[in-house]
Order: C-alpha cells, then sequence, then structure tokens
C-alpha cells in the first residue's frame, strides 16, 4: 500500500520522465541524443551503449507483443540493425530518440508476429494470460519498489487510474496493434465507444505524463 | 478539423490507433497546422516511450549483442 511518505520519498529523488533511465544518468554519460548522433555518424561503439541502455525495454515490448522469447531475442537483434541503418532518418526535432526506436520496435514487433502467422497462438497465450490477470497493467507495487524509485511504478500509476475498459483499449491498439473497427470486433463494443475510449484514455495518461513531469 | 481535434487524432496515430480513412484526414490536417502540428506529434511520442517504459526490463540472450556488432562490422567493412 502506497503511503504519503513513501510518496513524498520518491518525488524528492527528483526523477523525471523525460530522463533516460538511470544507467545513462551516470556523471558524463553520453545523452541518448548524442549516441543518436554518434550512429549516424557510423559509430558502433554509440549502439553498443544504447544497445546497453535500452535492450531490456525494448525486449520487454516486443516480448508484450509477440509472446515468444526466442522470437523476441531475433528480433531485437533485427531492431537494433534497423536503428543502425535507419538512423539518418532520425531527426531529433520530431521527438528524442527513445519515442523514435519504441515505434520502430513495435512497429516491427507487430509486422513479425502477422509475418510469423503467430497471431493466433498468441491470441491464446493473451487469453490465457488476461483471465490469470485480468489487467496485465494494473500492478500491486511493494513499498520496496516504490522506494527504490522506479520510473515504471510511477508511469504505471498513471495507467492505472484509468478505466479497465479504456486501458484494454489502449492495450489492443499498442501492443496488439489492432485498429479502432478491429478492437470494436473484438470487444463486441460499437465502434464509436471504442473512439471514445482511446481517445479519453490517451488525453488522460497524455495530461498524467504532463503533470508528473511538472511535479518532479 | 479544429487544433482541439487533431490533439486527439494526434494521441491515437502515435499508438498506431488510427484507422486507414482517419489517417488521410489526419495527413490534412497535419500539413494545415505545420510546426505547430508537428511539435505537438513530437510531444505525443511521450505516450509510446511511456508504454514501453511501463514494462519490466526483459533479458536478452548474451548472445544478441555479440551477433549485432558483428553485423555491423561486417556492414562498416563492405
Amino acid at each position: 500500500m502506497r503511503t504519503g511518505r513513501s510518496l513524498q520519498k520518491k518525488e524528492g529523488k527528483g526523477e523525471a520522465l523525460n530522463q533516460p533511465p538511470a544507467a545513462a544518468l551516470r556523471p558524463g554519460a553520453p545523452s541518448d541524443l548524442e549516441l543518436m548522433e554518434g550512429i549516424q555518424r557510423e559509430d558502433s561503439e554509440a549502439l553498443s551503449h544504447l544497445y546497453d541502455r535500452y535492450n531490456g525495454i525494448l525486449k520487454a515490448l516486443v516480448l508484450r507483443v509477440i509472446h515468444n522469447e526466442a522470437e523476441a531475442d531475433d528480433l531485437l537483434q533485427e531492431i537494433f540493425m534497423e536503428i543502425w541503418n535507419q538512423a539518418k532518418n532520425f531527426s531529433a526535432q520530431r521527438g528524442k530518440p527513445l519515442g523514435w526506436m519504441v515505434t520502430l520496435a513495435r512497429r516491427r514487433a507487430i509486422d513479425g508476429l502477422r509475418k510469423k502467422q503467430a497471431y493466433a497462438r498468441a491470441e491464446e497465450r493473451l487469453q490465457h494470460e488476461t483471465e490469470q490477470q485480468p489487467d496485465a497493467w494494473v500492478h500491486n507495487s511493494t513499498e520496496e519498489e516504490i522506494l527504490d524509485g522506479d520510473r515504471r511504478i510511477l508511469i504505471r500509476r498513471v495507467i492505472g487510474i484509468l478505466p479497465p475498459a479504456q486501458q484494454q483499449a489502449i492495450e489492443l491498439a499498442f501492443f496488439r496493434g489492432m485498429s479502432q473497427r478491429e478492437i470494436a470486433a473484438k470487444t463486441n463494443t460499437p465502434l464509436g465507444t471504442v473512439k471514445t475510449r482511446l481517445e479519453l484514455g490517451l488525453k488522460k495518461i497524455y495530461d498524467g505524463l504532463k503533470e508528473l513531469r511538472n511535479e518532479l | 478539423m479544429s487544433f482541439e481535434e487533431f490533439q486527439n487524432r494526434a494521441r491515437l496515430f502515435v499508438v498506431g490507433a488510427l484507422d486507414p480513412d482517419e489517417m488521410a484526414e489526419f495527413e490534412g490536417a497535419r500539413r494545415e497546422f505545420g510546426e505547430k502540428a508537428e511539435a505537438f506529434i513530437a510531444e505525443c511520442y511521450s505516450l509510446s516511450e511511456a508504454f514501453a517504459l511501463s514494462l519490466k526490463p526483459a533479458k536478452a540472450s548474451d548472445q544478441i549483442k555479440t551477433r549485432l556488432m558483428e553485423m555491423v562490422k561486417n556492414r562498416q567493412a563492405h
């Protein structure tokens, strides 16, 4: 259970959502942008650093989409190769490196899922997981985790505020690559309701993340 | 399309939830709003970052990095 005291401690750490993960916060560590610029100059050392920093996050994302450990590893390798090959298309004016990498990884994972025709198998696995854990995003944080200052907990807290139907719509769109029509068909919900759920849910998360950045 | 409506669509766009028929309209509005639209879309990527960061990091096989760096080395050699 969260307490005001633990929350104060957490906020006191000054962790910001728009900062890179802890590993990158070491003094003198290159920023994500510097690493991307390095990759644009074909500096393989920069790719090596970027891999160390983000392989865990990107693997988790891919795994969430395809639900297969070996395929996730193969895709992860392809994703970082694509980061290397496509780095020249990255522009800092269009967003941060992590957003670009997540977009690329998500697209590859969803493409991979479709190509390998594993959709049905993943459906079954997801269904099984969903039955065991009705809302994958809802996470009962332990006191220890909160005190750890894990940014993940803060983000989950923002997402967790949403009604389950909005979370489900976003989950299906982002992690399953479903269009609004597909979500409507899958959940047997009118298309207009799906649109409203997605719009309201995403706006709440967007505003929540903004608020979090302002608070910290 | 009002800018508020564009903002709603932009959030859907970054999470890949725009239906194909909405995409053309969105792209039109994107051109119309110009830099203001691009700045907002860039901000919206915080959503996809957040969804990825909400997951517990997964450990990749140790061989992946070795293979990746070998591929890069080969690419540079040619």
